[in-house]
């Protein structure tokens, strides 16, 4: 499944396996090298990725097709493989207690069902104009709310900086609801044609949002009212971002964005002039839309 | 009226619909019956214009796709989204807006409840009341009778009774072939990709028997034995 995850995103498995490697030493070195509870993190983030192959209908289903003793056992293998690279990395810097005691307690893990997903209703301010905001502010409300606890934060010790990262913050979160394209019936169903499509998708877009980083421009703007022109400035940035992902995803519609069109993001985000040239281009690319 | 002309459908060197001509007017329900791969799926799945194809279809529409409401085999249901939000959002697709959407709700669904954890009647009823509150002038159902309890059964035939009764086109498919003869003006028999024969109101029974002996055949003797 892994090898087809890296096929269709247009990457040699085996690159990809490399690149996956690459990320994961380099946060795990970050996240060791930012803070010293670094220890007492990791193992729990570790268990927290074994803790999702414990969702309740998977269980039910391989309890199906293996018996007990065939299902205990692969589902310990299961959780110690997903723990291990987290293990050699925890030798690698010499805590041997904690990469000890990672597999047990994953093992334990393994004898646990439970539901990764409640069934609760999240209320959503975007309920009127679907779909992307109203899955995405579900998904992620939390980060929102950390977002709003940052710039706060930002206004009491008098960081503006610290505020802009919380505004981009938002916006990236953002942008993450654009990644992956939607089944084909929700976009044939439109009646308009492929740049009206476009141009109401930038359009909601844009409203919504602007209601998610309201409270963090309102909050620095009066903060900060001396340095409203930087503020704008990143606004404007954010929302050109936006724009980039939803015609980048729509250019490369109905496959997902490709490595290119990735690599270029990334690029604007060193150089965020560069949008102005990415934008009109991949708006105005013929679209199966 | 939807007129459909020497319309193939290939993957690849399988071909899956060969020179189908069929006419759909307005005011009648059409059924279209065949074995699982016969064609039926990619049949509408070309007429919505989700398929490309060779040969031609006409409608006295600019854009069909704009007026047909399209009831999947499997409709689909992003995760976390209301049933409230998905009519919403396949009535804003199409410039419609909806009010009074609880008296509107004849199915009585759980419209704030996710979608996707609906059970797979309550996800075709949910698909078919955005269907139908979208106003559209033509309606291809996939097998809208799948997973569905008795009464809502009951509804959806009064449902397609009165779209034929308000001029509206009907395309249905079903397994069930009751629910076909009981609402259907015209049935086509798809075999293999091919429209082997269409029947009128006073044939059904005849076309039902020939199904049964062609379909089922020694079939049933095959798997249970001669019961000796």
């Amino acid at each position: 499944m892994t090898n087809r995850w890296f096929k269709d995103a247009g990457i040699h498995p085996l690159i990809g396996y490399v690149l996956a490697m690459a990320a994961f030493v380099g946060i795990s070195a970050y996240l060791f090298y930012k803070t010293p509870y670094a220890v007492y993190v990791y193992p729990l983030l570790a268990l927290s990725l074994a803790g999702k192959l414990s969702e309740l209908k998977r269980n039910d289903f391989l309890s199906q097709c293996f018996p007990k003793r065939k299902l205990n056992q692969l589902r310990i293998t299961e959780n110690v493989l997903a723990v291990l690279p987290f293990v050699f990395f925890l030798c690698y810097k010499q805590y041997f207690l904690f990469a000890c005691v990672l597999p047990l307690f994953a093992s334990l893990l393994a004898f646990a069902r439970f539901r990764t997903t409640a069934n609760i209703t999240i209320p959503t301010p975007f309920a009127k104009k679907p779909f992307e905001f109203i899955v995405g502010f579900r998904n992620s409300f939390y980060l929102f709310l950390l977002t709003y606890a940052v710039s706060l934060i930002a206004c009491f010790v008098g960081n503006f900086n610290l505020g802009l990262f919380a505004l981009m913050i938002s916006f990236g979160v953002c942008l993450f609801f654009y990644v992956k394209p939607e089944h084909e019936y929700f976009v044939w169903s439109y009646k308009l044609d492929g740049r009206q499509f476009l141009l109401r998708k930038i359009a909601t877009a844009l409203l919504h949002v602007s209601v998610i980083v309201l409270p963090i421009v309102l909050l620095l703007g009066c903060f900060f009212y001396h340095d409203i022109g930087m503020l704008l400035l990143f606004l404007a940035i954010g929302y050109a971002f936006l724009i980039y992902m939803i015609v980048a995803k729509y250019a490369a519609y109905p496959s997902e964005m490709s490595l290119m069109q990735t690599i270029l993001l990334a690029v604007c985000i060193a150089m965020p002039l560069f949008l102005i040239v990415l934008i009109p281009y991949f708006f105005c690319v013929p679209q199966n839309i | 009226m939807i007129k459909l002309q020497n319309l193939s459908k290939s993957y690849g060197s399988k071909t899956v619909l060969q020179n189908i001509n069929l006419q759909f007017e307005r005011g009648h329900v059409y059924g279209i019956v065949g074995k699982n791969g016969a064609g039926k799926t990619t049949l509408f799945r070309c007429i919505a214009g989700l398929e490309d194809y060779s040969g031609n279809i006409q409608s006295d529409k600019d854009r069909l796709k704009d007026h047909l409401g399209l009831l999947l085999t499997e409709p689909y249901f992003f995760p976390k989204i209301t049933g409230a939000e998905y009519i919403r959002l396949l009535c804003n697709a199409r410039d419609v807006k909806v009010d009074n959407l609880d008296q509107r709700n004849v199915f009585d669904l759980p419209l704030g409840q996710y979608a996707a954890t609906y059970s797979t009647g309550m996800k075709k009823k949910l698909a078919l009341t955005a269907l139908l509150l979208q106003q559209n002038e033509y309606f291809i159902l996939d097998e809208p009778f799948n997973g569905v309890d008795i009464q809502s059964n009951i509804v959806i035939v009064e449902i397609i009774r009165k779209l034929r009764e308000l001029g509206k086109t009907v395309i249905i498919s079903s397994h069930i072939f009751s629910t076909l003869s009981e609402t259907c003006d015209e049935i086509h028999l798809l075999r293999e990709g091919e429209i082997v024969r269409s029947v009128h109101e006073q044939e059904f029974a005849s076309l039902e028997q020939e199904m049964k002996v062609d379909f089922v055949g020694g079939l049933v003797e095959r798997i249970l034995g001669s019961g000796q």
